[in-house]
C-alpha cells in the first residue's frame, strides 16, 4: 500500500495576503526597546539619605539595557545588504526579517555576517529567536560584552 | 496565519478515502515548539488517521505538504537562487563534514550552487517534519546523503553529537525523503516519515502527488507532467 501524500503549489501572487500571514511571526518582546540606547539607572533616595543619614529601605533599581545605536546602526546595513535592500526601504529597530523578505537562508545568512561583523557565535537556540534587528542587536551586545563585567 | 493555512489545507480534498470530512471542520494549534498542526479529534470517527501538513514559501510560491498518518516537512527554493556568502563558506558554517566534502568537490560553480539547495532543502523539510524547530535539529547534527541513482540517506553526524552536551537524541533516522524539481525552475523537498517496519523500502512507494492550485478556483495535477521532475 503506497504511502498517502500530497502537494498543493499555489502561485504567490494569488496569494499575497496568505504569504504574509504564513511568515512566521514571533512575539516582540522588546516593548521597551523604543528608548534609545542608553543604559538607565535610576534610584529612589529618601530625603533622610539626602541629609547625610542612611536610608532603612534598600534602594530600588530600575535599569534599562538595550543595544547600542551603533550596533543597531549596523546590523541594519547587513540586512539592507543580504535582502539587497534599496535605499528607499525604510528600517526600523522593530523590522522583521520576515516582514522585510527574509527566508530562511536570508536569516542563517544575516546571522553568519553578523557572526563575522561582532566576532561571536551564534547558537542555534538563538538564532531561532532573533526575528527582528533589534532583537538581533541586542542579543549581538550580550554575546559581546558576556565575557566582561558590567561597568560599576 | 491560520486563516491562510486552513484555506490551502480546505482546498486540498485530494485523499484518497471515500471519508466524509468538511474541510471547514479543521482547527488548528501549535505544538509545543512553534509548528501548526490540525487539532484532530480522537472521536474522528469518519477519518481513520489523522491528517499532518505543513507549508513552505518562496518570494513567488507557496507549497503545502499533506500526509495521513506520518509527520510531514517541505521546503522548497529557487533552483537559481543566489547567495550573499560562498556556497562552501555557508556549508562550513551549517553543514557536516561529510557533505562540505561533497559540495567541495564539485567544481563547476553553477552544480555546486545547485547541490548546495538541494541540501538545504532536504534538511529543511527534516527539521520540519520533526517538528521541534532549528534548534531541536542543528544542521549539523545530521547528514544528508545524495548520491545519484539511489535513495535519499540521512545519519546523525557521529562526532558532533559524541561531542555535544545534548547529544542528538531528538534525531531519528527513519524519514524518507522525495526531492523534485519545479517547472524547472525550484527545487522541492519532502520529508515523511518511514512507516516500513523494517521491508526493503525502495519497493514501497511514496504515493507522491502535486496538485497547482488557485485556492478556492481550481486545482491542476501536474505530478507526472513536465512541471514536476522527480529527482528521487
Amino acid at each position: 500500500m503506497a504511502t498517502q501524500l500530497s502537494v498543493v503549489v499555489s502561485a504567490k501572487l494569488v496569494c499575497t495576503a496568505a504569504a504574509a500571514a504564513v511568515a512566521a511571526s514571533a512575539p516582540s518582546w522588546n516593548k521597551g526597546s523604543r528608548i534609545s540606547g542608553r543604559k538607565l539607572v535610576s534610584m529612589r533616595t529618601t530625603a533622610m539619605a539626602r541629609s547625610g543619614l542612611v536610608s532603612l529601605r534598600p534602594p530600588r533599581f530600575r535599569v534599562f539595557c538595550v543595544a547600542k545605536p551603533e550596533t543597531v546602526g549596523k546590523v541594519m546595513q547587513i540586512v539592507q545588504k543580504q535582502l539587497a535592500l534599496g535605499d528607499d526601504v525604510k528600517l526600523a529597530p522593530e523590522s522583521k526579517f520576515t516582514e522585510l523578505g527574509a527566508d530562511s537562508l536570508d536569516t542563517v545568512e544575516i546571522v553568519m555576517a553578523l557572526e563575522e561583523e561582532f566576532k561571536i557565535t551564534v547558537e542555534e537556540d538563538n538564532a531561532q529567536s532573533i526575528t527582528t534587528i533589534q532583537e538581533a542587536a541586542d542579543l549581538i551586545d550580550k554575546l559581546v560584552v558576556g565575557d566582561s563585567p558590567p561597568p560599576a | 496565519m491560520l486563516a491562510s493555512v486552513s484555506s490551502l489545507v480546505q482546498t486540498n480534498k485530494r485523499l484518497d478515502t471515500d471519508a466524509n470530512i468538511d474541510p471547514r471542520s479543521f482547527e488548528f494549534k501549535k505544538n509545543k515548539f512553534g509548528k501548526p498542526e490540525i487539532l484532530w479529534q480522537s472521536d474522528e470517527s469518519s477519518m481513520e488517521w489523522p491528517l499532518h501538513f505543513n507549508i513552505s514559501h518562496t518570494s513567488s510560491l507557496i507549497a503545502c505538504g499533506i500526509a495521513m498518518d506520518t509527520p510531514i516537512g517541505i521546503d522548497v527554493e529557487e533552483k537559481k537562487r543566489k547567495t550573499v556568502k560562498s556556497i562552501l563558506s555557508l556549508a562550513r558554517r551549517y553543514f557536516t563534514p561529510s557533505e562540505v566534502d561533497y559540495l567541495a568537490k564539485i567544481s563547476d560553480s553553477d552544480a555546486q550552487q545547485k547541490e548546495f539547495i538541494k541540501l538545504w532543502t532536504l534538511k529543511e523539510a527534516y527539521v520540519k517534519a520533526l517538528g521541534r524547530g532549528f534548534s531541536g535539529a542543528p544542521f549539523n547534527r545530521f547528514s544528508i546523503q545524495l548520491e545519484t541513482n539511489s535513495r535519499i540517506q540521512i545519519s546523525k553526524a557521529a562526532k558532533v553529537c559524541n561531542d555535544s552536551a545534548s547529544g542528538c537524541d531528538y534525531l531519528s533516522e527513519n524519514w524518507r525523503f522525495a526531492l523534485a524539481e519545479l517547472n524547472s525552475s525550484y527545487y522541492m523537498s519532502v520529508c515523511i516519515e518511514d512507516n516500513s517496519r523494517g521491508f526493503e523500502n525502495d519497493s514501497v512507494p511514496l504515493g507522491l502527488k502535486v496538485w497547482k492550485t488557485i485556492p478556492f478556483i481550481e486545482d491542476t495535477l501536474v505530478s507526472g507532467t513536465d512541471a514536476v521532475k522527480l529527482i528521487t
